[in-house]
């Protein structure tokens, strides 16, 4: 069981959130333009990285804000958590 | 007899309170404070049990929760009977009945015990290599192997005990009321720190707090003494909780656990009645302080199995603690000094110690010399090569050691005695801190693997972090407190410590005898019965990773994860193989870390609470009026409201009908209803349904449907304009909180510039649903000021009224295709709207429906209900509702994929009706579809998704999904049963009124 | 006519907890990111809704609460009338807000159903089936905090020491309810 810092309500226990996936994959502004390969990519295609991953996760049962997180898969650590519409870190 | 077992009066056995007790069916007597195991021994019972494998005597080894032999099965009632209960454990009360478990028929004479004269035949991986061919055999081993091996009983009938959980969050968590625990317990909370005391064991204080000697003293006082007086001071403290009888199970990432606290295991039957017999602990700590202590290792020799062989640490608890003698004549084997301790505190009872045998050349330290000063026969550099005494150890034979250690040499000397207490060390109980993911490291001079990496918040201190001495403790863990608690001092740091220094060492993992390897039994796992010789043929047999050899020889695979044996295990694999003990790593100790009930981990979740469950304002009423109910979602609906015994179908076909041709009425309370307010809300709307909502005035309903990104249908429901930006959402009973998430989503994440808030009110309203020809005259009469002309109130439009002072919202809207109002209220006022509907109804005999007619009664128009006629495969085009899919919108979701060359592929499983050849032939939901019979293997082009018997049509009706089916009407298709096969048609899935004549009947 | 049925009937008495349902009270659910949002709805209900995170604010006859960045919950103090669900300060707020886009107002006080436990044992009862740590929230009077108990999404406002409202969604609050009796019976 995690602790995840909501940055809006705090530290809380991880059954009060939701996970949402790989993060930053945004939705393309005119899919008509896409060509099929091109929405596939957007549609299905996930890295799912054994290390450092940036994921969305959701204070569901909580403020129900979206926000980001990088956690190393390997061990579970989460190394950062930010709002959504923030910059990943770069590095 | 058992009173001259006892040595004296312990301040931890209530000798004034005596309690009798079942074992194997025979009654004893034991002193209120004993343990099963101290109890037995007390009463001269040493042979607890049969090994896993050759089914051997087996006695009780140790003191605490290590034991690998004294495994019970406590209670004969077959819903609370337990098994794998440690013996060295369970404490002892009026009327308990405890069996050895890996015995049958019996402890004394055990059928598997064949398997021991067969054990040359019985190496590892016996069972893997043996009973794996013919696979078809595996059932009649199993039966066999089921029964000689004694895994013990399951409880056959469902547990009455009751369990509970707690949440616990805490400063600091100390793991382990040893003298260390106590330690960090105390200066935690003196720091003003919200502290958690946990112990395994009855009491606190560990073994320190029997460890009465002159060579072990704090401040001039005994050690015993000294700790007695931290723990008189640290129970006054006011923020430190501490927790007896509470073993830690698991300890996972960010510093959560899980602890069985144990409240009424002890108690008689008559005292633990309608108590908590068990609570799981679920902690979570900001920092945790592991004082685990260690674990006596024993010594690997030939027979060293037999009843009456014990770990020495434990023959001086029984001594100590429970006052209890393990054997009238004792002998101690040992490759280190802590065997003495146990010795002299013997031999000061005036118990009978024949010698120490001791694998050192020598050892000069204060506590070898008192014991040679008190005149114990020492053995240096000898080692025990055998042990006799199948059911109890009554004699072993002794050998001088080479030098290298790896043979004997000279003659055999024999020793008569009933009881070898032995030590081959200490292993730092690092399980938990394992089991967090922190990383160990080997320590070669003491051969011991310690913390080395913690991967959270926590320190390890005391002799799980590797410190033995009472000094090494008492410093160390003052110094590491410090640091981890950010603390400026202790009041530990200037104490005057004596204790007596070890000045040798010398291990041997697998000790030699006279005879080769082949011909002995070493055990190293006792509850598995692995021994040296089985790891030696793992590795003959080419097994390199230790993960590997653990499977291949079940080493450390019983309940008790080889908590005894387990470096011995490493040291021979090491050995062996010839590479070094630290590079080897360990196996990995998972939770729990002795084994839970299932009644704790579950707690309260049980019956009742297993699952939740939600009611509408109107549950009341469907009780008192005789409803079936059904789940659906967390929901309970009105399924069906059978009348003078009525089967479901005939009170559905009863339902039906009435609700098309007077009136019918629905609890649709459950559907899930979104408000939606703000400027962009239409345009919101129009990216989230498939069809466009602009143009939509005031007051108007449409029906919308939603996809997935991926094109499948995903929700429908009719949403309401208000006003200009003030929308009612209606989603589906089981789709309510995921569309809501999905839409915050969106909202959130990908359209952060609309201007659009989204609120639940789903549980806000009581929704009755009138249909039928007489509802128009039904809501007249219920609100007669509302004016129902189809000018005022068309089908598809809204009204804001209200019933007396009590407002409500009407939507003039169908999902049976019969003229029908939804009637929305506050909640608080539902069940009066419905009693009041019923009312009204009278006299057109208004008839409840539940949810099965609905489905009947939409499925005769052809109404898909999504999640029964969808499976998150099918796309609008699928689902011949093409008409709702704009072409005019630039996007909305899901549009994008509806022309992915998978969408548009023609032979997509599409939604059709089907008709029965004959008539009154009502398919099976689920049953598959086939175009040609004689085609092997058969193919199946798919499946019925709704299938009735519809009164009004008075014939059989079902939709179904058909590859291709769109083409395919009129297609005669068939329906393979178990017993018969049933023809069937495809038809428009619109079975009823095409032209929608009775909306506006 | 209709008539007003709240969904807890029975008040319920353990040793240090005490259990009631307290209705009708009335309950806004509000919405909104703009300064104007804040400055509107203080002019009109003459209280700063709080802008802290899991805390809330009171005047005489209502106390809002702080649900998220931008999502409140005001309450009336008092009972209301059972015979009328027209609200006023629904209706000036409505007009306030939602018809002049600075956000939304909606009527939830049927969404949630105000369950009043109080005693010393009220943080005992809500530890055996809830992950929050209620540490500092059990100090401090006005914390709000939304969380799971028994798996169930709850509102709690810790209205004085030992003393909280909680809000439930209606049609959960019977399984709750039996279920809070069901831990209370075991202190
Ligand atoms: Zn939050």
């Amino acid at each position: 069981m995690f602790l995840i810092n909501c940055p809006f309500c705090g530290e809380r226990d991880q059954s009060e959130f939701k996970a949402g996936g790989e993060a930053h994959i945004e939705r393309p502004k005119q899919p008509t333009e896409l060509s099929d390969d091109q929405w596939a990519e957007y549609l299905f295609m996930r890295k799912n990285i054994k290390g450092v991953q940036f994921e969305r996760w959701n204070h569901a049962h909580g403020c129900r804000k979206w926000f980001n997180m990088v956690r190393d898969t390997s061990n579970d650590e989460i190394k950062l958590i930010y709002k959504m519409g923030e910059k990943p870190p770069t590095e | 007899m058992s009173n001259n077992l006892r040595v004296k009066s312990s301040e931890y056995i209530d000798e004034t309170t005596s309690v009798s007790f079942k074992f194997n069916g025979k009654t004893y007597h034991g002193y209120k404070g004993d343990t099963l195991a101290s109890a037995l021994l007390a009463n001269n019972v040493h042979l607890v049990g049969r090994s896993f494998k050759y089914h051997r005597p087996r006695g009780i080894m140790t003191s605490g929760s290590e034991e690998p032999n004294a495994i019970v099965q406590v209670g004969t009632d077959s819903a609370m009977t337990e098994p794998n209960v440690r013996a060295t454990e369970i404490e002892i009360y009026d009327g308990l009945e405890a069996t050895s478990q890996n015995c049958w028929p019996s402890v004394d004479f055990d059928i598997g015990g064949i398997n021991n004269l067969l054990s040359p035949f019985l190496p590892a991986g016996f069972y893997y290599k043996t009973f794996m061919w013919p696979a078809s055999f595996w059932e009649k081993y199993e039966y066999f192997i089921r029964h000689s091996a004694g895994l013990g009983k399951s409880p056959t009938k469902p547990d009455t005990d009751i369990y509970d959980h707690k949440h616990i969050h805490c400063d600091v968590l100390v793991i382990g009321a040893g003298i260390s625990g106590i330690i960090a317990a105390k200066t935690a909370a003196k720091n003003n720190l919200k502290t958690l005391l946990l112990e395994e064991k009855t009491q606190i204080g560990g073994s320190t707090i029997y460890q009465n000697s002159e060579n072990f003293k704090i401040d001039n006082k005994n050690s015993s003494e000294w700790l007695a007086n931290e723990i008189n001071e640290l129970k006054k403290l006011d923020n430190l909780e501490i927790k007896t009888r509470t073993s830690v199970a698991a300890y996972h990432g960010y510093n959560y656990l899980l602890a069985r606290e144990n409240l009424t295991d002890h108690l008689s039957p008559s005292e633990k009645k309608d108590k908590i017999r068990q609570r799981l602990l679920k902690i979570r700590a900001k920092k945790v302080i592991v004082a685990t202590g260690s674990l006596e290792r024993p010594l690997i020799f030939n027979n060293n199995d037999r009843p009456g062989i014990m770990l020495s640490s434990a023959v001086k608890k029984y001594a100590d603690h429970y006052g209890v003698i393990c054997g009238k004549k004792n002998v101690f084997f040992t490759n280190n000094d802590s065997a003495y301790e146990s010795a002299i505190s013997l031999h000061k009872k005036g118990i009978q110690v024949q010698a120490i045998i001791d694998i050192r050349e020598n050892s000069k330290s204060a506590i070898v010399n008192e014991a040679i000063n008190l005149g114990i026969k020492i053995y240096w550099s000898h080692t025990v090569v055998d042990t006799y005494g199948y059911k109890k150890l009554h004699k072993i034979s002794l050998m001088e050691l080479s030098n290298d250690g790896q043979s004997t040499i000279g003659s055999k000397i024999n020793i008569d005695c009933d009881c070898l207490g032995v030590s081959g060390g200490w292993t730092p109980a690092v399980h938990l801190f394992t089991q967090s993911g922190g990383k160990l490291k080997f320590r070669d001079e003491d051969e011991v693997f310690i913390p080395n990496i913690y991967p959270s918040k926590q320190i390890s201190i005391g002799s799980c972090n590797g410190d033995f001495t009472l000094n090494e403790i008492i410093k160390n863990s003052s110094n590491s407190l410090k640091e981890f608690l950010e603390i400026e001092n202790t009041e530990y740091e200037n104490l005057n410590i004596v204790n007596s220094i070890e000045t040798d060492k010398r291990n041997i993992w697998l000790l030699p005898s006279d005879k080769v390897i082949g011909k002995t039994k070493p055990f190293v796992d006792y509850q598995n019965d692995a021994t040296a010789k089985d790891i030696k043929l793992a590795l003959r047999e080419g097994f390199r990773s230790i993960e590997h050899v653990k499977r291949y020889t079940t080493t450390g695979m019983g309940t008790d994860q080889g908590k005894l044996g387990n470096m011995h295990a490493l040291g021979i694999i090491a050995d062996t193989a010839g590479v070094k003990m630290g590079e080897l790593g360990t196996t990995t100790f998972r939770p729990p870390y002795t084994p839970l009930t299932f009644g704790t981990i579950v707690g309260r979740n049980v019956g009742e609470y297993f699952d939740i469950f939600r009611r509408t304002p109107m549950n009341n009423w469907h009780v008192n009026n005789n409803a079936e109910f059904e789940n659906v979602g967390q929901w309970k609906r009105a399924w069906y409201y059978p009348i003078n015994n009525e089967t479901m179908d005939e009170a559905v076909q009863r339902e039906s009908l009435a609700a098309r041709t007077s009136a019918g009425i629905l609890d649709a309370s459950t559907l899930g209803k979104i408000d939606i307010q703000g400027s962009d809300a239409s345009e919101f709307l129009n990216r989230v349904y498939t069809n466009a909502w602009s143009k939509l005035g005031i007051g108007k309903c449409r029906y919308g449907l939603m996809l997935n990104e991926d094109g499948m249908v995903y929700d429908d429901g009719v949403t309401t304009r208000l006003s200009e930006n003030h929308y009612i959402m209606t989603t589906t009973t089981g789709g309510a909180a995921n569309v809501l998430g999905k839409l915050e989503d969106y909202l959130q994440t990908e359209w952060p510039e609309l201007d659009v808030y989204l609120t639940s009110v789903t549980d806000h309203f009581a929704t009755a649903s009138i249909c039928g020809p007489n509802s128009k005259k039904i809501l007249n009469k219920l609100i007669p000021e509302l004016d129902l002309s189809d000018e005022n109130f068309p089908h598809m439009s809204f009204k804001e009224t209200s019933i007396g002072k009590i407002k409500c919202r009407v939507m003039r809207i169908s999902f049976t295709g019969e003229h029908s109002y939804e009637i929305n209220v506050q909640a608080n006022y539902g069940e009066s709207l419905w009693e009041q509907c019923m009312e009204a109804g009278k006299e057109f005999n208004i008839t409840p429906y539940g949810t099965e007619t609905m489905h009947l009664l939409r499925a005769e128009k052809g109404f898909i209900i999504v999640g029964q006629d969808t499976d998150g495969t099918m796309t609008p085009i699928d689902l011949q509702m093409d008409w709702i899919v704009s072409k005019k919108k630039y996007d909305f979701i899901g549009k994008r994929s509806l022309y992915r060359s998978d969408t548009i592929r023609e032979d997509r499983k599409q939604l059709v009706g089907l008709i029965t050849e004959n008539p009154k032939e009502v398919l099976e939901e689920g049953a598959q579809i086939v175009l040609d019979l004689n085609k092997k293997p058969v193919e199946m082009l798919g499946h019925v998704t709704s299938s009735y018997y519809s009164p009004n049509l008075k014939k059989s009706i079902a939709l179904a999904v058909v590859r291709g089916g769109k083409k395919m009407m009129g297609q005669k298709l068939f329906i393979p049963m178990e017993d018969r096969t049933i023809n069937v048609t495809i038809v428009d899935p619109v079975f009823l009124d095409k032209e929608n004549q009775r909306l506006n009947a | 006519m209709l008539n007003y049925k709240s969904s807890i009937i029975e008040d319920k008495k353990y040793s240090g907890l005490s259990i009631k349902e307290i209705s009708p009270i009335m309950k806004l659910n509000l919405r909104g990111k703009s300064r104007d949002f804040l400055s509107t709805i203080g002019k009109n209900i003459n209280m700063i809704l709080p802008i802290e995170a899991n805390t809330s604010s009171s005047s005489d006859k209502y106390t809002s609460m702080w649900l998220s960045p931008d999502e409140w919950m005001i309450i009336s103090n008092n009972i209301i009338d059972k015979e009328n669900n027209n609200y006023e300060i629904e209706e000036l707020l409505f007009n306030k807000i939602s018809k002049t886009n600075l956000g939304s107002v909606t009527d939830v006080s049927d969404q949630f159903v105000l369950i009043n436990l109080e005693g010393e044992s009220v943080f005992d009862i809500l530890s055996s089936g809830c992950a929050f740590n209620f540490n500092e929230f059990m100090q401090k009077k006005g914390a709000v905090t939304q969380t799971l108990l028994a798996q169930v999404d709850i509102i709690i406002h810790h209205k004085e020491i030992n003393n909280i409202n909680l809000f439930v969604r209606r049609s959960f609050s019977e399984h709750l309810m039996s279920w809070i009796n069901d831990a209370a019976s075991r202190l």
